[in-house]
């Protein structure tokens, strides 16, 4: 199947071009110039392209919006276009010289949307797809590409679920299709793989979801979260070059800070003879570790060249600073693009190198900054010191208790990491309408991380280890080769795009650490790590490990129209996997997807309600790949001794429980929508109902043992479903030359539900499993999972009241109370998932000056509140509290028992945030020779919220990796989330 | 431009060949499909089958803590720094435990391990996957009586569990359950069928492995619970299986009890079977985290910091003679210094830190529910070496040559020869009163008679209705094996043998029902063998 259809697609493509004819004859040129500007604000446009309309002469303006064209004689219109414009024709007429104004669009149905391995008129989309452009991205200073995009498309959740610079975005996308493999979505850069730090965000031109499975089943085993599209800034044969600046200057502040006890209130309790110590002094630890934070972003971008050779440059430098001491992250990345067009643009390739250094200081081994230091703040002593009167740290010995600025100052890492990605692509276009193009690419990634705790640690102090260093590195290495051909071609009414590919990919990871301590001197960190002892006593360890994944596809595409109207897609991917068993190595993923553009029939012409007018339906297969590379395979590891003769032989057996039946999660997905625009495109939206359903889920299934030496198998078992809708819809309720508002509402909805947890060959008798951890002393689980229910069900015991002395009254299953814990009286108590998510954006314009303002909330969930289920007990006296633990439960005494998970601790999470806003102002720059465009804004992120949850932030991670399916987990570590304030500039020469 | 059409197409369809194929490459594992063993590996294993014991017996949540914090020795407490960990330790000391407790749930799924591991090497050996050419009938025997050792304790915990002795099972094939019986006779059957065939060497060739009289203390203890596992008593076949260890005059009683549990114990005589330990190469072997308070890190000057959790209950040391060495060095007890300044430790708990107060450790607890940094003696018996890592390089003595004789007393006793037994009870005692030899001494009248154990619910130390242990038939027998055998993970097995376990009351405990002596299956493995029944009572 996949030698033929590798053979066949460039055959088909071939015997298609033998049938068209080539070239028009020659006529005498003409030479025509002008300039085109922006029709609101009078800033020239740069980049828009004015073509012959009958002719194949083409161009684009330059940063003066100055263009010249050679047209043959006998052409009559120029066409002049650009994205987020309204396409013009002007009638030449023997004129030489325009000057064009173009109107920004309220519709964007011309928008050019980039799908899988192509691009397409959105008007032409017959799937879930949304497109955010530059000009509307979150400004400020944004972590990451994903959060750029947050708050901007319905039905895609993007979570900055702390303030840790070094954080990245997490994006769910139509809820949670799958129990093993997370919700991150395929991210794509310019078609590659790579994350949401490969580029700068501030080299980004657009990003574009593929929602629905219609769309991204092209993208087979990877499709089922939805595909992230990342487009960079182009080069596009400007007559001039341009300089681009952008910089912006950062600081931030812990939005809510939580209500402890103070030293006065210490010494208060103490003098009441509550088990409080009062050492007699008073610190802020909260303050000792934090700082008010700067963080500057500057991004240099260079374009020019010709129409044949051009080229884009972008320098960008993020150094990100937190707001705990030690926390920061400093990335410097550069992207070099150069495009080269021959044999009148039959040949074009390209050449293209994205590099970051990235660099940030850990305080915790090998990880990041360490967030125990933040739980240790939070629970230390306000009457304590930070250091004695000896001028040693002042420690303690109580479980788990830490100085935590001892944790800051007396620790050091650094983890450095290099991530460069090579590309290289050639076009060949034989004739128009036909494309083969290859692309290949290799990305490199490496990192190293170095730690150490001095003597001053409390590792030496208290644990005698007399200085500790360790280094470890990772590397991952990703080939790329894609092989695709494409062939355009209008018959009359019909149009007809045909696409066939081929796709290799391969990965190879590998991480190693080693440690040493008891060390001479603190001199030498981990730059000397032979110098200590632990290493020569058998005491550190070492460990490397590498492994390998390949994945082949081969696709194909058809896109049909008929009069624009009549709209049709099929695709199909056909992909292997090393990761799946040897029984099932490849995979089919089609997908079907029809559209109908009712503004377009007869019977609509008359009337001038509706713009435009489209419904679609359409139904795709994804699929996910296991995350481990050899889940499927019988191995054999080394791990642990046994002593042997009286010596220690090294044990070597199995590993796991092989599964040659191993094969891909399958998402089926029927996706039915609606685009439209009415009243002159002043109001324009989507709507979209999706059903998705994943099979074969994979999970580690439970198995007997024996027969099975491990008690469980990673499996095909399973299926869940998601329903839901999502609406967008966007209005202009002002525009003139002065003054121009822009707004959307968005609103989503999904309905989760694990359907079943067997197979054929793996029957659960049982029908949940228990998710979530409280972490120490609680140590219970917070979640259950259960067939025929949502996942994210917070499951535990049901507090209704308070006894007189302060020992809780469950409620029993049978609607009863009782004082007794008996596991059988747990029940729900609330779900972590928002059932709504909702969001308001609007911007405004008044002559130069602009204001947006972006607003989004999630609704209908619960959060379980970690910080009062640990620090809201007066019991705790070892410890630091919250204020509220003497507040009297349930209006009678205060709490006298023991730490627990109750639904005490499960509050509504709903939120309204007003997140991001933007003051902007745009110099008026026309006669300036040297600077084209200045523009400067001030802006916030993460501005206010409104909720009734006790918590710092009701926006609580959406997807922790460390406890997987456990949704509103908020847990007592969570490093902060932050208010940002922005100034910034964008300058253009 | 067909030409250079046909050319195109010809290389991107060698392009596709080239790299259309979906490969596993392993790098830090070994693909088993394709290993193939030499002698060399035979060692490494065969080794898995022994490493699992050591999870069985220390793992967290695992044997040692199973088998005595539900008995009358030990208790886990609610502590000032945690402990309560969803009553995990309660449910036990309570006997409310159900098929969720994590404890039954380590303990069945460690043993089966043990036993696939078992399995799967006696598979490979047998069919000659792994190469054995020089003594493969002792290693089969050593492995089959290994594997007697594991079900030996899935028979004492659980009863009735399936018998599983072949590695290739049919995916989808469930095992079935056996009773009890068939579980005692098939342990007994193999013992004796593999016993010929084991080691009778005693060096370190077969320390920490399955000699020949590691299985006749096997077969002893096995004979020695024959009533309570089968309803028929087997006291002679005890005593012959003990006489059997002690006639081959390979062990001695070592001169120091505490010698048999300190670090470097790997010489020890008296140890018969041992589960090696190293705080390098084998680690888990936890206990002095486990028991010490945070602050007593200073005491040893260890490289980690204890959690503070396990200790005595005090209506036992209660019970211990006054003058017995075994009390004064197996517990830690009284005041807490300092190693360095040698000054007493301060509490660092409220409201004993508040007041200023010294840390000590005393023998006393006011219940399960709540204690104070400093209540109860701290378990002591093994070394616990000075500048200690996280984990102790001490073996666990699993069997030891005391334990043999006792057994051997405890058959003579039961049989109508109190005198000879007290014997060997006196022999034992010896060594643990040196300095007061009269009170060695123990009579057959002695052993017949009751506990002197104060049984009944204690609160804050004081008992409302006491229900003593006068009426215990061998009390006194009972008691001897609490002061010998005290945290060696055993009790509960004892406590059932003497009818104790589920009939008096200890600390916070009550009984709560006869069914309680065997425990029940683990819920997780109901759910995945649907031919399995849970045990009565659950």
């Amino acid at each position: 199947m996949k030698k033929l259809l590798c053979l066949l697609v460039p055959a088909i493509v071939g015997l298609l071009i033998v049938k068209d004819s080539l070239g028009s004859p020659p006529l005498p040129p003409i030479h025509i110039q002008g300039t085109v500007r922006d029709f609101q604000n009078g800033q020239p446009l740069q980049g828009v392209t004015v073509r012959g309309k009958f002719s194949t002469a083409t161009t684009a303006t330059d940063a003066n919006g100055k263009f010249t064209l050679e047209i043959p004689d006998n052409e009559t219109t120029l066409v002049i276009s650009m994205i987020g414009y309204t396409p013009q024709e002007m009638t030449i007429a023997r004129r030489t010289s325009f000057t064009i104004e173009m109107k920004p669009t309220a519709s964007n149905l011309n928008e050019v949307v980039v799908v899988g391995y192509g691009t397409q008129k959105k008007a032409d989309l017959t799937s879930a797809v949304a497109s955010v452009k530059a000009g509307d991205f979150v400004k400020g200073n944004v972590i990451d590409a994903g959060q750029l995009i947050q708050g901007k498309v319905a039905g895609v959740t993007v979570n900055v679920p702390s303030g840790d610079p070094t954080g990245n975005s997490v994006i769910m996308l139509r809820g949670i299709t799958t129990l093993a493999s997370g919700s991150q979505p395929l991210i794509l850069i310019d078609g590659i793989p790579g994350n949401l730090n490969t580029v700068a965000p501030e080299d980004i031109e657009s990003v574009d979801v593929l929602k629905d499975g219609s769309a991204a089943a092209i993208y087979g085993t990877r499709g089922t979260n939805g595909v992230i599209l990342i487009t960079t800034k182009r080069a596009s044969g400007l007559a001039e070059p341009v300089i681009d600046y952008s910089g912006s200057l950062s600081t931030q502040q812990i939005v809510k800070k939580l209500d402890l006890l103070n030293a006065a209130d210490y010494k208060r309790l103490a003098a009441a003879g509550s088990n409080r110590i009062d050492y007699g002094h008073s610190t802020d630890w909260l303050k000792e570790v934090t700082r008010t934070p700067f963080t500057q972003i500057h991004n240099i971008s260079l374009r020019g060249g010709t129409s044949k050779t051009n080229y884009v440059a972008d320098v960008n430098y993020r150094g990100l600073q937190g707001i705990f001491l030690n926390s920061d992250n400093k990335t410097f990345t550069g992207h070099l693009q150069i495009n080269h067009s021959m044999f009148d643009g039959k040949l074009k390739a390209m050449a293209d190198i994205v590099s970051s250094e990235n660099k940030y200081y850990t305080t915790g081994d090998g990880t990041g900054f360490s967030t125990l230091t933040y739980r240790q703040a939070v629970i230390r002593n306000p009457t304590d010191q930070v250091k004695d009167t000896a001028g040693n740290w002042q420690e303690r010995s109580i479980y788990v208790y830490q100085n935590p600025v001892t944790m800051l100052r007396e620790s050091h890492g650094e983890n450095d990491a290099t991530n460069t990605r090579y590309s290289g692509s050639l076009l060949f276009e034989p004739i128009s309408g036909l494309r083969f193009k290859g692309l290949a690419s290799t990305t490199r990634y490496y990192q190293t991380r170095g730690y150490t705790e001095t003597k001053k640690n409390i590792s030496n102090t208290r644990d005698g280890r007399n200085g500790y260093a360790s280094y470890g590195a990772a590397t991952a290495i990703d080939n790329l080769i894609e092989l695709t051909a494409e062939y355009n071609k209008r018959f009359g009414d019909h149009a007809l795009t045909l696409l066939g590919g081929f796709s290799y990919q391969d990965n190879t990871h590998s991480n190693s650490w080693m440690q040493n301590w008891d060390f001479p001197t603190d001199v030498f960190g981990w730059d000397n790590i032979g110098a200590g002892n632990a290493l020569k006593e058998g005491l550190a360890v070492e460990h490397t490990d590498r492994a390998h994944s390949n994945l082949v596809g081969f696709f194909g595409r058809l896109n049909y129209n008929y009069q624009e109207k009549y709209l049709l897609q099929a695709s199909i991917r056909h992909e292997g996997s090393s990761k799946f068993g040897a029984n099932h190595k490849f995979g089919n993923f089609p997908a079907v997807s029809a559209g109908w553009r009712l503004s377009k029939e007869e019977f609509m012409k008359g009337q001038t309600l509706f713009n435009d007018l489209k419904i679609r339906a359409g139904y795709g297969i994804t699929g996910t790949a296991p995350s481990d590379e050899y889940a499927a395979l019988p191995q054999l590891a080394y791990g642990g001794y046994t002593l042997q003769n009286g010596v220690w032989v090294p044990d070597l057996s199995p590993n796991q429980n092989p599964n040659p039946d191993l094969k891909w999660e399958k998402k089926t997905e029927v996706n039915i929508g609606l685009d439209f625009a009415l009243l002159n495109n002043r109001i324009s939206g989507t709507f979209d109902y999706y059903n998705r359903k994943t099979h074969d889920m994979l999970y580690q299934y439970s198995v007997p043992t024996p027969p099975y030496l491990y008690p469980t198998i990673t499996a095909n078992v399973g299926v869940m479903q998601n329903k839901g809708w999502e609406v967008m819809l966007n209005f202009v309720p002002v525009t003139s030359k002065d003054f121009q508002w822009n707004a959307s509402i968005y609103g989503s909805h999904n309905d989760n539900r694990l359907v079943t947890l067997s197979n054929s060959l793996y029957q659960t008798t049982v029908d949940y499993f228990d998710v979530g951890y409280t972490g120490e002393p609680i140590q219970t689980s917070t979640h259950r999972v259960q067939i025929g229910k949502p996942i994210g069900n917070f499951y535990g015991y049901k507090v209704v009241d308070i006894t007189n002395d302060g020992k809780w009254v469950y409620a029993t299953n049978d609607g009863k109370t009782t004082l007794d814990k008996d596991a059988n009286n747990k029940q729900i108590l609330g779900n972590g998932i928002p059932k709504y998510y909702a969001g308001f954006n609007n911007s405004f314009r008044y002559k130069n000056l602009s204001l947006s303002v972006t607003m989004r909330g999630a609704f209908k969930f619960q959060n379980l509140n970690f910080q009062r289920m640990y620090y809201e007990n007066p019991t705790i006296t070892q410890y630091n509290s919250l204020r509220s633990a003497y507040n009297k439960v349930f209006g009678k005494t205060q709490l006298n028992d023991v730490l627990e998970y109750t639904s005490n601790y499960i509050e509504n999470g709903d939120y309204w945030k007003i997140d991001n806003i933007t003051l902007g102002y745009n110099f008026n720059m026309h006669n300036n020779k040297i600077i084209k465009v200045l523009r400067v804004y001030a802006s916030t992120l993460n501005t206010a919220t409104i909720t009734k949850y006790k918590g710092l932030d009701p926006e609580v991670m959406i997807q922790d990796p460390t406890q997987p399916l456990a949704y509103g987990d908020d847990g007592r570590d969570k490093y902060p989330t932050t208010r940002t304030y922005t100034i910034g500039v964008n300058l253009t020469f | 431009m067909i030409k250079k059409l046909s050319i195109y197409t010809l290389l991107s369809g060698l392009l596709c060949f080239g790299c259309t194929k979906v490969d596993n490459i392993l790098y830090s594992t070994i693909d088993s499909d394709k290993f193939i063993p030499t002698k060399d590996d035979v060692n490494s294993l065969v080794g898995p089958a022994y490493a699992t014991l050591r999870d069985l017996e220390m793992g967290w949540d695992a044997m040692y803590d199973l088998e005595e914090i539900c008995a009358d020795e030990l208790v886990i407490p609610a502590r000032p720094n945690g402990w309560v960990d969803g009553g995990v330790y309660k449910t036990m000391h309570l006997h409310t435990f159900n098929s969720l407790q994590p404890h039954i749930e380590t303990v069945w799924a460690d043993c089966y391990t043990g036993i696939t591991n078992c399995n799967r090497v006696l598979f490979q050996i047998e069919s000659g996957k792994i190469p054995v050419t020089d003594g493969k009938d002792a290693i089969l025997a050593e492995l089959r009586a290994l594997r007697a050792l594991y079900y030996y304790e899935l028979c004492d915990n659980f009863g009735n569990v399936p018998l599983v002795t072949s590695y290739e099972v049919k995916v989808g094939e469930l095992p079935k359950q056996n009773t009890r019986k068939e579980v005692y006779d098939f342990i007994s059957s193999e013992l004796h069928s593999t016993m010929p065939l084991l080691s009778p060497v005693v060096d370190k060739s077969t320390y920490g492995k399955m000699n020949r009289y590691a299985a006749w203390t096997l077969l002893a203890k096995l004979y020695l619970n024959a009533e309570v596992y089968t309803g028929t008593p087997q006291w002679d076949s005890c005593r012959i299986a003990c006489d059997s260890v002690i006639n081959s005059n390979k062990y001695i009683l070592e001169a120091n009890q505490e010698d048999v549990f300190k670090t470097d114990n790997e010489n020890s005589q008296e140890i018969i079977f041992a589960i090696p330990f190293d705080e390098k190469y084998a680690t888990g072997f936890n206990l002095v985290e486990k028991t010490l308070q945070p602050i007593s890190q200073h005491t040893y000057n260890l490289q980690a910091s204890p959690w503070g959790g396990i200790c005595a209950i005090p209506q036992f040391i209660n019970t211990f003679d006054s003058n017995d060495n075994r009390l004064k060095t197996n517990w830690i007890q009284g005041p807490q210094y300092d190693a360095n300044s040698g000054q007493q430790l301060g509490c660092e708990y409220p409201p004993l830190s508040t007041a200023g107060h010294k840390l000590e450790f005393i023998n006393s607890l006011p219940g399960i529910d709540s204690s104070q940094e400093i209540d109860g003696f701290r378990l002591g018996k093994y070394e616990f070496r000075m500048n200690a890592l996280f984990d102790l390089s001490n073996d666990c003595p699993f069997f030891r040559y005391a334990d043999v004789l006792m057994m051997k007393a405890e058959a003579l006793l039961r049989t109508g020869q109190a005198d000879d037994a007290a014997a060997i009870v006196t022999q034992v005692r010896q060594r643990s009163f040196k300095a007061n030899p009269i009170k060695a001494t123990v009579t057959g009248a002695a052993l017949i008679a009751g506990s002197g154990y104060k049984y009944g619910v204690a609160v804050n130390d004081k008992i409302a209705a006491p229900e003593g242990g006068a009426d215990i038939k061998y009390g006194r027998f009972l008691d001897e094996l609490g002061w010998e055998f005290a945290m060696e993970g055993r009790r509960r097995t004892d406590m059932i043998r003497f009818g104790v376990f589920t009939k008096k009351s200890w600390l916070s405990h009550r009984p709560n029902g006869d069914f309680r002596t065997l425990f029940p299956i683990p819920q997780d493995e109901l759910d995945k063998n649907n031919n399995l029944k849970q045990n009565p009572g659950y």
